[in-house]
């Protein structure tokens, strides 16, 4: 999609990159600490400059790749999949004081801290990389724009980020919905899918509801009460049976309009395609129950 | 690790949201999901019987079709508008349910006046 210099699409996606720069920027100095304690303290300063800038290095090269690989068929679809994830994984709290998995201790020299700093930088950024790679939709000086946003808040911005998501905690649920939202338009840009949306155009409302309730689940399951909470797993369980039976239908060339069955096997499927889903909720209430009764019985024991 | 764990308020920002913030959100959630309703409906389908449709859009079902193209910026103030909308329908609605709620049988002879 082509996206005139300071056009409101321009604007927009601009700010869709700065927002998810903020919510999904990585802590390297906490990394670069980690990892420098205990160098001599002229190593310390050598790793502080050069694990930045190898961080820098990695986040352009990422972003000039992800630019080439989004271009790839069904890598668009991956990549708004793994954003409903990342979403999700966003607004999901973690425990305070968890360890950081991405570096085990130490380092005893300066390339050995030189080289976990870059590879946790590039795992902490490759939900970044891929976010701003759907936002920026291809087009290059938005995605030079969202690395030139990135760095400084890799380098300077930590404090800042923290002290404006402590005051305003809506910055990272809207976070949350602007990445279920590229995500979506992910999924329906994918160059495979394209023409199967055409022809299914109720599909791509399904699509959006199905990834907005999976991403944004955390949050309104934190408002539910514990009777309704078997809901969050239901309502995207019905929906992704209905698509599935769209999807079946598209790939067999099956009947599925009710209004133009005919045969008893097209009232079959219409029947299984409507009312099939009930026993599979009842299966998975009846286990839900099962689980937390047990679960009720060995606390109690 | 992020930045956000960083900070309480935010690491648990599904608890710690204000309600003014969660209804600004949830509406240009709303607005989203409204945009991608205009996505999946194809225009071309009303174009032969456009003033027809327009005519009998009472409930204003297609006229979110208008919101297919919308950016980011056009959903995000769509979404303010509404929560605002919402906000003072329900400032207006208490109000009106306070002022229909009988007096307490105890104070009928009490009558509180307010100015």
């Amino acid at each position: 999609m082509e996206l005139d210099f300071l056009s409101a699409g321009f604007v927009s996606a601009l700010f869709a990159i700065v927002l998810i720069d903020l919510v999904l920027a990585g802590d390297n100095a906490l990394i670069i600490g980690l990892v420098a304690r205990n160098l001599p303290k002229n190593t310390q300063r050598k790793v502080i400059f050069w694990g930045t800038f190898g961080a820098i290095a990695v986040r352009a090269v990422m972003a000039i790749l992800v630019v080439y690989i989004l271009d790839l068929p069904g890598f668009m679809l991956a990549g708004g999949l793994a954003l409903v994830w990342i979403a999700r994984k966003l607004l999901t709290p973690e425990e305070q004081g968890a360890e950081n998995h991405l570096v085990k201790g130490p380092a005893t020299s300066f390339a050995g801290a030189l080289r976990t700093i870059v590879i946790a930088d590039a795992v902490m950024g490759v939900d970044n990389v891929l976010a701003i790679g759907g936002a920026a939709t291809g087009n290059v000086l938005l995605i030079v724009l969202g690395l030139a946003i990135s760095v400084p808040i890799i380098v300077w911005g930590s404090q800042l980020v923290i002290r404006l998501v402590d005051r305003f905690p809506s910055v990272v649920l809207l976070g949350g919905a602007v990445l279920a939202w590229t995500g979506y338009s992910m999924v329906v840009r994918e160059p495979l899918l394209a023409s199967w949306f055409e022809g299914h155009p109720a599909t791509r409302l399904v699509a959006a509801i199905l990834i907005f309730s999976i991403s944004l689940a955390p949050w309104y399951t934190a408002r539910m009460a514990e009777q309704t909470k078997p809901l969050v797993v239901i309502l995207p369980g019905v929906l992704v049976w209905m698509l599935a039976f769209e999807v079946v239908a598209s790939v067999w060339t099956l009947q599925m309009d009710y209004l133009r069955a005919t045969e008893t096997g097209e009232y079959m499927l219409e029947a299984a395609r409507w009312l099939g889903w009930l026993p599979l909720i009842a299966g998975y209430l009846w286990a839900r129950e099962r689980l937390m009764l047990r679960r009720a019985q060995a606390a109690r024991s | 690790m992020l930045l956000i764990r960083h900070s309480n308020r935010a690491n648990n920002a599904v608890r710690t949201t204000s309600v003014g913030g969660e209804l600004f959100v949830a509406s240009v959630v709303i607005c989203m999901i409204l945009a991608s309703f205009g996505d999946a409906v194809d225009p071309a389908l009303f174009g032969e019987a456009g003033l027809e449709f327009a005519i009998f859009d009472f409930g204003g079902e297609l006229s979110v079709l208008a919101m297919r193209h919308w950016h980011l910026l056009q959903l995000l103030l769509a979404g303010a508008v509404l929560g605002v909308g919402l906000l003072v329908l329900r400032v207006g609605a208490n109000t009106v349910i306070k002022a229909l709620r009988p007096a307490d049988r105890r104070a009928e002879e009490k009558v509180p006046i307010r100015l």
